[in-house]
């Protein structure tokens, strides 16, 4: 039976922000429906009110011409809307059966039967009994879509849900998306990837501040066009200058990276070793869990390893701690910017102090010099144009990218010689991505190095001179980027081998 | 030797019964934790539950009436713990201890009156068979009623967790109370259930100590074994059965270290008296080293606030 979506006057403010005007769009099935945008664009406030978890302030739902009340999610499950949300909704320590028959109406026995039945017929392959917390991204995510499947949709909306998979994970999920259309399941995609809207979506709409801005066939469209329509104006393209010079001097050098833990959150590492010359940016490709977080705070220093040697700038910091190394002119930019790289809480003034220098001269006698910290910190704001000049707004205040744009601001405000960062730009919007990018360019071309380590490999190859695959903790050899491609980089990041 | 035999048989069953109250209270908080609440108020549950089952068997002179009363004051109180922390979101450790500062004055002055008044006999089961038989006899029977509930508790709670849908929704919601409320659970009303029968066991964990272990009213009687029950769920990572061995243990070491400062060991009382903490934590952090587990039975979400987006 055909299956018809349509969505009519939705509107929901909240206070300092209209995250929905108006938006009024129809989907039918058969077809897979992009719903394009950048972040606070207003796409997951439309998903969590199809999905019932919360409510609009004005506008209504029709599914085949019934008016839904959508007041909680389960109102959503009645309907046989589905959905899939890109910050899993799983129990992480219960197993995987168990996570499937908490909302399950049928007896376990039954249940494990056409659990089954579903992962014979869609080639899934994950073991039911281990706790989910044991599973990659790709299978947690399969978790869900079997969790939909069990109540056989009508409707199944999947919120960016290639964020944290692996080249070749999204292609067997584009696959499964595309069987699902085939049954007649109703699809909703909603990214704001626009490769990914091109080659899987038979038709896009866009969203910007709250709005619908356009729908069309995805036919008609190009990369550039919808890029251009997702962001308002047009963007510049920037491009790096692969570094290959190889009589450079090095400038840092790892040996015998070993950690071991008992944490069955944590992942070890075993040996690993590489080095870094001026200018250059290594890329440490991988899918988040297996091992990028321990290797940042090895490198950052706040996990010391025994029997690790760390050469930088020719002296051995293995045994120095994060200030003593930023002394020594590191600098670094973790992933979890709310709660690694900042303190929500706390002024945009009081947030760069908290990267002091003894150069720097924030605090004297004990005491805070809030002149000069304010000083300082409204430099950043204009060298690194985030979007504010007020040094006393609270930094939960700033968006994800304007975040972003003032840690990075802090931390190469003191010129370092080497930068490490961690996944600088998940989870922005195509403009404030541009920007870290360029200031990465950037900060090659004035001969300081950078190790970037992220999930992404389209910024990897942009950005790298030479990658590395991280996978279980393992390192794989380190490659020239003009001799990677996406495809290889898949691979070593699913654990497979090239050559 | 046969006179050997049947002292250690009584002391067996002097060490299950001092370690009642510590089973009931910790079982029940040990769900109430589960669901992701934690409830520092177990003493002042306790003490509540104590007076309040005393008071009861004073007035009614009736004993089923004051265990289920106990239970019903410990009921209410936590519905004050469950309002303030699940309805108006307020912070869960200062609430419970404000709880507990506020269980043992309320039972200072209730108690006023009953000081003194000597308590009732509680009917003991199978009392002949404690008497034929030697050194099991004093173990297995000649106990009440509500001992033999509690060493039954931690299995049943173990299988409720383990094996019902119920105690499947209660580690859901434990673990990430909004992922429940998107798959559709009360996540509040889980909460507060969780909440009111942890309250009902430390109500009846109370009783216990002023009907039956020693009846009479004392002010301040629990003397700490909430924190006690509190500190064994944590030192048990949230499984029932150790939390059963760690209150064995716990009321064993009591029991026998008094016997040895009778018989005059020349250890210092200090060292004695301190004996049964240390030895506690020292076998739960033993016997719960394995950090897989502790991780995958430790409610991920515990003591943090749940509120539900509108």
């Amino acid at each position: 039976m055909a299956t018809d979506l349509r969505i009519s006057n939705i509107s929901k403010i909240y206070p300092g922000c209209i995250a929905n005007d108006n938006v009024s769009l129809q989907f039918k099935s058969g077809k897979i429906y992009a719903l394009l945008g950048e972040n606070g664009a207003g796409k997951s406030t439309l998903v969590k009110i199809l999905s019932g978890v919360i409510s609009p302030d004005n506008g209504e739902v029709f599914l085949n011409e019934k008016n839904l009340k959508l007041s909680s999610p389960l109102d959503a499950k009645k309907n046989k809307i589905g959905m899939v949300f890109q910050h899993f909704n799983l129990f992480e320590t219960l197993s995987v059966f168990e996570n499937l028959s908490i909302d399950a109406t049928e007896d376990n026995k039954s249940l494990r039967v056409r659990i089954n039945e579903i992962l014979k017929k869609y080639n899934f392959s994950i073991n039911l009994d281990v706790p989910v917390l044991n599973l990659s991204a790709g299978q947690k995510q399969k978790v869900e879509i079997i969790r939909c499947l069990l109540r056989s949709p009508k409707v199944l909306i999947m919120d960016e849900p290639t964020s944290v998979l692996t080249e070749q994970e999204t292609e067997e999920l584009f696959i499964s998306l595309k069987k699902f259309c085939d049954e007649g399941i109703l699809i909703i995609y909603i990214t704001h990837k626009l490769k990914e809207v091109l080659s899987l979506c038979d038709e896009v709409a866009v969203m910007r501040k709250g709005k619908v801005v356009s729908v069309s066939q995805t036919q008609n469209e190009k990369v550039e066009t919808l890029a251009s329509k997702m962001v308002g104006q047009k963007l510049a393209k920037i491009k790096k200058k692969i570094n290959t010079s190889k009589n450079k001097d090095e400038i840092f050098k790892v040996k015998h990276l070993n950690f071991y833990s008992d944490d069955p959150f944590e992942t070890n590492l075993v040996n690993l070793n590489f080095s870094l010359k001026k200018g250059e940016c290594l890329g440490i490709a991988g899918i988040s869990g297996n091992g990028q977080n321990e290797l940042f705070q090895i490198l950052s220093g706040e996990i010391i390893t025994p029997n690790t040697s760390i050469i930088f700038r020719n002296k051995e910091i293995a045994k120095l701690n994060p200030k003593q190394r930023r002394e020594y002119l590191m600098a670094f930019s973790p992933e979890d910017r709310i709660s690694q790289a900042a303190v929500p809480e706390l002024k945009i003034y009081e947030n760069v102090a908290l990267n002091n220098f003894k150069s720097s001269n924030f605090f004297e006698k004990g005491l805070v010099n809030e002149r000069k910290i304010k000083e300082h910190s409204k430099k950043i704001l204009s060298d690194f144009s985030v979007n504010t000049d007020n040094v006393e707004l609270k930094s939960q205040f700033l968006s994800g990218g304007n975040l972003q744009k003032l840690i990075l601001g802090r931390e190469l405000i003191t010129a370092p010689e080497l930068l490490i960062c961690y996944n600088p730009t998940w989870g922005l919007d195509v403009g404030a991505i541009n920007y870290i990018h360029e200031t990465l360019i950037k900060i090659n071309d004035e001969e300081k190095s950078t190790i970037l380590i992220s999930t992404d490999t389209e910024e990897l190859l942009k950005l790298s001179d030479r990658i590395a695959v991280i996978y279980k903790g393992k390192l794989s050899k380190i490659m020239p980027s003009v001799e990677v491609t996406p495809e290889k980089l898949g691979i070593l990041m699913g654990g497979g081998s090239i050559d | 030797m046969s006179l050997d035999i049947s002292f250690i048989g009584v002391l067996i069953g002097s060490i299950m019964a001092s370690s009642v109250p510590l089973i009931l209270a910790a079982s029940g908080e040990l769900i109430t934790e589960r669901s992701g609440v934690l409830n520092l108020g177990v003493e002042g549950m306790m003490i509540i539950g104590a007076i309040a089952g005393f008071a009861l068997m004073v007035i009614t002179d009736n004993l089923f009436i004051a265990i289920i009363g106990s239970m019903l004051s410990g009921v209410i109180i936590s519905l004050i713990f469950g309002f303030l922390t699940q309805s108006l979101l307020t912070n869960h450790v200062a609430t419970g201890l404000a709880l507990t500062i506020f269980g043992i004055g309320l039972s200072a002055m209730i108690g006023k009156n009953f000081v003194g008044i000597p308590g009732k006999d509680f009917p003991i089961l199978f009392s002949s068979l404690r008497e034929s038989i030697p050194f099991f006899g004093p173990i297995l029977f000649g106990h009440s009623i509500v001992l033999y509930f509690a060493f039954a508790l931690p299995f049943l709670t173990n299988y409720f967790l383990k094996k019902t849908k119920l105690g499947l929704v209660v580690r859901a919601v434990g673990d990430s109370p909004v992922s429940a409320s998107n798959q559709g659970i009360n996540v509040i009303l889980v909460r507060y259930c969780c909440i009111l029968y942890g309250g009902g066991m430390c109500g009846l964990a109370g009783a216990y100590l002023s009907l039956i272990y020693t009846p009479q009213w004392i002010e301040n009687m629990t003397a700490g074994r909430g924190w006690i029950a509190l500190a064994l769920v944590v030192f048990a990572t949230w499984s029932p059965i150790k939390v059963l061995i760690g209150a064995i243990i716990f009321g064993g070491i009591s029991i026998l270290q008094l016997h040895m400062q009778a018989v005059g060991f020349r250890i210092p009382v200090q060292f004695l008296i301190a004996l049964p903490y240390l030895m506690t934590i020292i076998v739960l952090v033993v016997i719960s080293r394995d950090s897989r587990k502790i991780k995958l039975n430790t409610p991920t979400s515990l003591g943090r606030i749940f509120y539900k987006e509108k």
